[in-house]
């Protein structure tokens, strides 16, 4: 299989704490892969590192072959790998369609256009429309995003995400927030809008990220313990110990 | 915004540009000089609201731009005569512009506070140049200037002593000035910049770079406000340090808020209100700046958003119960 996005021994040290600690992993082309881990195991600092919110102290990083360690977020995105945040983080003050043409305008490279007026772009406008009806926001479409209920701010948050066009698709806890219910439908799009893309999404739902994962990485303090298919991690004696918070004998103090 | 709405406004704009156009036919002189100075504050305002009230950057020492147009201008005045006017004030925009694009790499790293500190800092030091390098500013004594004429092709030599063709090169150019922020505000570029200053974490996600961004709206502010101090000069006949000190940073401050930043109209609103209101003011008393100071807590008391909110269909409670934060 081909890989999209390699991990070689990323180390991130915050003072007094080493939060990743020689990470190694490689997510393939197509796939759909997990991170989980207990709270603390390094999960969103991996997540942060590969979208360029922090800089590795040391590691590499690579998409496509390419090394993209220590890049600008905004360089990354520009690569298409485009995030979602755990606590939404959209633009609150506009409306919904407004939100997602800030997108669209990226994704066109119009970031720095000047000489046309943004209303009068028909490509913007009819991209920025499709994506409102791929996340059933059409209805919503005039409303400011501050004013929208917790389930419609997390479509926007996705629909953000994905108005990049992006090759790999990293989620923070998509599900976060949401009851049982709302969260199986919430899985059910997910599934839909990234197929036949690559998705990386960090979960606490085990019941999401076991129905929606080809594979799973499992985090602890800082290092991967285990990759595997749903089925071997379900297996694996060491996860479970984790998991119930027993520690290992050569996990540290 | 509604189709409505917009012919209402193109309406209220063409009226108000045809009355300012028909103006110094009416007006006595002292007050064509007064409506000269309101519009080119009103240009310095709007290029300052460009910074502060659509990239987010309040920039406390924005006279740096407006003074150092304005000695551009002065200096290339009184030293090549043979110059044209309107190259003369195309190279005080420039210079506005080239001031912002040495400042702004530095002073765009950062945030708030610091960000309009720093303005600030770069501001005095320009001003401290302005003082103490006699041999080119003149220091306090500053340099004084004759309006030299505007030659048009057609129209010859339009002699810029008489204050109504002032005027109006000051209006062709102040109109042109503020139309083009209003349009840029309308492109991709404008709204990215709005883009970064409601969300620069998702913006840069997105795929913005917000560095490259707030540089680029920095330097237009700069353009507009350098032009804004060349149209000063021209108009004052007289540049000294107080176009780049602390204070006429302070009054481009206090002119956006009066009026509302974040407005289009807002500024320009204040930049009107204030010159009128000082020009009163001064006619009464001495000591007009202690009413110019209870103007300023009255604004930021009362009417928070600007003098511009009162012209919304919101419901106005003047001495109502805001709530304060």
């Amino acid at each position: 299989m081909h890989t999209i996005l390699k991990a070689e021994n990323i180390v991130k040290e915050f003072v007094g704490l080493k939060a990743l600690n020689g990470v190694t992993l490689e997510v393939y082309e197509g796939e759909r892969h997990a991170i989980i881990g207990p709270n603390g195991a390094g999960k969103s600092t991996l997540f942060n590192i590969i979208t360029g919110m922090f800089k590795p102290s040391s590691g590499k990083m690579f998409f496509r072959g390419k090394d993209i360690t220590g890049w600008p977020a905004h360089k990354i995105a520009r690569a298409k790998i485009s995030r979602s945040f755990q606590i939404i983080n959209v633009y609150p003050k506009t409306t919904v369609y407004e939100n997602i043409r800030n997108a669209v305008v990226s994704k066109f490279n119009r970031r720095f256009n000047w000489v046309t007026l943004l209303s009068r772009d028909q490509n913007i406008e009819k991209e920025s429309n499709r994506l409102l009806d791929l996340l059933s926001l059409t209805a919503a479409r005039d409303v400011l995003a501050s004013e929208l209920s917790h389930g419609m701010q997390r479509q926007l948050e996705l629909a953000l995400t994905l108005a990049l066009d992006p090759e790999l698709i990293m989620l923070d806890e998509p599900t976060a927030g949401f009851t049982r219910d709302e969260s199986h439908k919430v899985v059910q799009l997910i599934r839909q809008v990234t197929e036949g893309k690559t998705l990386i999404i960090v979960e606490h739902d085990m019941e999401a990220v076991f129905s929606l994962a080809d594979r799973i990485t499992v985090l602890s303090y800082g290092q991967i313990l285990a990759t595997g298919t749903p089925n071997e991690i379900r297996e694996n004696e060491e996860i479970k110990k984790a998991y119930l918070g027993r520690k290992g004998n050569g996990t540290g103090a | 915004m509604s189709r409505n709405r917009i012919y209402k406004i193109t309406g209220a704009v063409a009226t108000v540009f045809l009355l300012l156009v028909l103006a110094p036919k009416f007006l006595p002189e002292m007050k064509i000089h007064l409506a000269t100075e309101i519009m080119i504050f009103a240009l310095f305002a709007v290029s300052f609201n460009l910074l502060y009230g659509y990239g987010g950057m309040l920039a406390f020492g924005f006279a740096a731009f407006f003074g150092f147009g304005a000695y551009a201008t002065a200096l290339i005045i009184s030293r090549i005569p043979a110059m044209p006017l309107l190259l003369t004030l195309a190279i005080a925009a420039l210079s506005g512009f080239v001031m912002a694009l040495l400042i702004g790499p530095l002073a765009v790293r950062l945030k708030g506070t610091y960000f309009a500190l720093i303005t600030f800092a770069f501001q005095m030091f320009l001003y401290a140049i302005a003082l103490k390098w006699r041999d080119v500013t003149n220091g306090d004594d500053g340099i004084g200037i004759a309006r030299p004429d505007l030659y048009l092709p057609f129209l010859g030599n339009l002699s810029m002593a008489e204050i109504s063709n002032l005027y109006y090169v000051t209006l062709a150019l102040v109109a042109l000035g503020i139309i083009a922020c209003y349009l840029f505000l309308k492109t991709p570029l404008g709204n990215s910049i709005m883009c970064i200053r409601d969300n620069d974490v998702r913006s840069s996600f997105l795929g913005y770079s917000v560095y490259l961004t707030k540089v680029t709206v920095f330097c237009l502010s700069g353009f507009l406000a350098g032009l804004a101090g060349g149209l000063f000069v021209l108009f004052n006949e007289f540049v000294a340090t107080n176009c780049i000190d602390l204070s006429m940073s302070f009054l481009v401050v206090l002119m956006a808020l009066v009026g509302g930043t974040g407005q289009f109209l807002g500024p320009i609103l204040g930049a009107a209100f204030y010159i009128t209101f000082q020009d009163w003011v001064s006619s009464l008393t001495q000591r007009w700046w202690l009413f110019i100071g209870a103007l300023y807590v009255v604004v930021i008391l009362y009417i928070p958003d600007g003098l511009i909110s009162l012209f919304k269909s919101e419901r106005i409670r003047l001495f109502g119960n805001r709530k304060r934060g």
